[in-house]
């Protein structure tokens, strides 16, 4: 009996100093940025490549954009993508631009805390300090808008933030891929936009119990998105399977329209609404070849 | 050859069961079933004149846009009565809870389509471009919000005439990418 009380005694401090040790654990870098001049117009395509502004706002609930995307809801809870406009308080009108490095390529808010990868940053580490520098200048063009978004509203555990830091440590993704010279630029560049700013392994990669994408099932396709939904392989040979080929995939991307006359569901629509389809025509073509060569 | 016969009939049978959710389709779900099919139909014969892979075809878009537009609008919205869910359809329960919504879509695709038969006369732009769009998003200061108007903000801001000057290349990516924001929030993706 007495030993069992002690255990019991031993135990939660041991949960209490582990606690308070992953509390403590610091991560990020620090970041330096030089004044780099930022190119609004480039930002603005980048932001959209990467979904900011379709995530980032509700069209449905006629909030002005960027003030707060839908909800997500997961099985962690309900994520809300918050106010990214320039408003000092309700949106990210206080930061500096290395917080918004931080934040993009780190996952780490301005205040130190980690960011739930809800938020798609192990996608953003590619990204370089001129991207960062054009994608700041680029939000400093939206109006500010003082309305904050709803907080989420995470289940226990996953409410508590510093539990976060465990998940970067299992799941974070190494340094991005370098340019593979033995291949096309048109290749290269698809690489650094579907596994980077586009995000397609976002939805395309099956997820573990913990939120963490399994490693070996690299877009090879997902039935257990939030909400229920499916989203496809993009592996060479499921998309050859299914009919696709680089001019069908590239015009997808515009259109929305799969090779039998069927047409996107499942979100892709939105996906392409407002992302892709604002592409060029070479990037959603390089999207497509590397999507169908592969690795 | 035993494992081959094995996955041959495997397939086989995955592939029967697919079409059996159409085959057993009865009523008002089978007739939407055929008119969507219709419409993937029209939209299919002249993508490739859109994507620049075809020579284009006024008369057939024509066609193809009058097809799509005569199943759009009421009559879809007719063919989704409350309480046919469920069962092989793929309509989601949105299509009843959020019905001023989907009614806004049905809406939305026949003022497209009825877009495009306009715009056929006005041939491609090349390679489903949407120009005006593109330099709206891009443009000085409006950078990150030009493209905001897009997509399902279509609503109210364009109409037939609007759509109809259009190229047709982008009238038709504009109906089709009103296809899939319905798509994305009322259908079961199977």
């Amino acid at each position: 009996m007495r030993r069992g009380i002690v255990l019991v005694l031993a135990l939660a401090g041991g949960v209490a100093v582990a606690g308070g040790a992953l509390a403590l654990w610091p991560i990020g870098a620090p970041v330096a940025l030089d004044a780099l001049d930022g190119d609004a117009q480039r930002g603005a395509y980048l932001a959209r490549a990467g979904g900011c502004i379709a995530c980032h706002s509700d069209p449905g609930s006629g909030r002005p954009a960027l003030t707060g995307g839908a909800a997500i809801e997961t099985g962690f809870g309900r994520f809300v993508p918050p106010n990214i406009t320039p408003h000092p308080g309700a949106g990210i009108g206080a930061w500096s631009i290395e917080d918004f490095a931080r934040a993009l390529r780190q996952g780490i808010a301005p205040d130190g805390s980690p960011y739930y990868p809800a938020f798609p940053y192990p996608f953003y580490g590619g990204l370089s300090d001129q991207d960062i520098a054009d994608l700041w200048a680029a939000f400093q063009t939206v109006p500010a808008q003082d309305m904050a978004a709803e907080g989420h509203a995470i289940r226990f555990p996953f409410n508590l933030r510093p539990g976060l830091k465990l998940w970067r440590a299992a799941y974070a993704d190494g340094p991005p891929a370098q340019p593979d010279p033995e291949r096309t630029d048109a290749w290269n560049r698809g690489r650094w936009l579907v596994n980077g700013l586009a995000h397609c392994g976002a939805c395309h990669t099956d997820r573990n119990m913990l939120g963490g994408r399994k490693p070996g099932r690299h877009l090879a396709g997902s039935d257990d998105l939030p909400g229920g939904g499916r989203a496809p392989a993009l592996t060479p040979a499921a998309l050859g399977q299914a009919g696709w080929d680089a001019h069908a995939l590239a015009f997808a991307l515009k259109s929305g329209v799969k090779p039998d006359g069927d047409t996107f569901g499942g979100g892709m629509g939105e996906v392409v609404r407002h992302g892709t389809a604002w592409l060029r025509p070479d990037d959603r073509a390089a999207i497509a070849a590397y999507l169908l060569e592969g690795e | 050859m035993i494992y081959r016969t094995m996955m041959a009939g495997l397939a086989g049978l995955a592939f029967a069961s697919g079409a059996w959710a159409h085959s057993d389709a009865m009523g008002v779900v089978k007739e939407r079933m055929d008119a969507m099919k219709a419409m993937g139909e029209a939209v299919k014969r002249i993508k490739p004149m859109m994507s620049g892979e075809a020579g284009y075809d006024a008369d057939a878009v024509r066609a193809a846009a009058r097809a799509i537009a005569g199943e759009a609008g009421a009559a879809m919205v007719e063919k989704f009565p409350e309480g046919s869910g469920g069962g092989v359809s793929e309509a989601l329960p949105a299509v009843w809870s959020d019905a001023a919504r989907f009614e806004a879509l049905a809406r939305d695709l026949e003022i497209a389509a009825r877009g495009l038969e306009r715009a056929a006369g006005n041939g491609p732009h090349g390679a489903g471009h949407m120009s005006g769009g593109m330099s709206g998003m891009m443009g000085g200061s409006s950078g990150m919000m030009g493209g905001m108007m897009g997509g399902d903000h279509m609503r109210g801001a364009m109409s037939v005439e609007h759509i109809g000057q259009m190229p047709a290349d982008g009238a038709f990516v504009m109906m089709t990418q009103v296809c899939s924001a319905c798509h994305d929030r009322f259908r079961e993706e199977k």
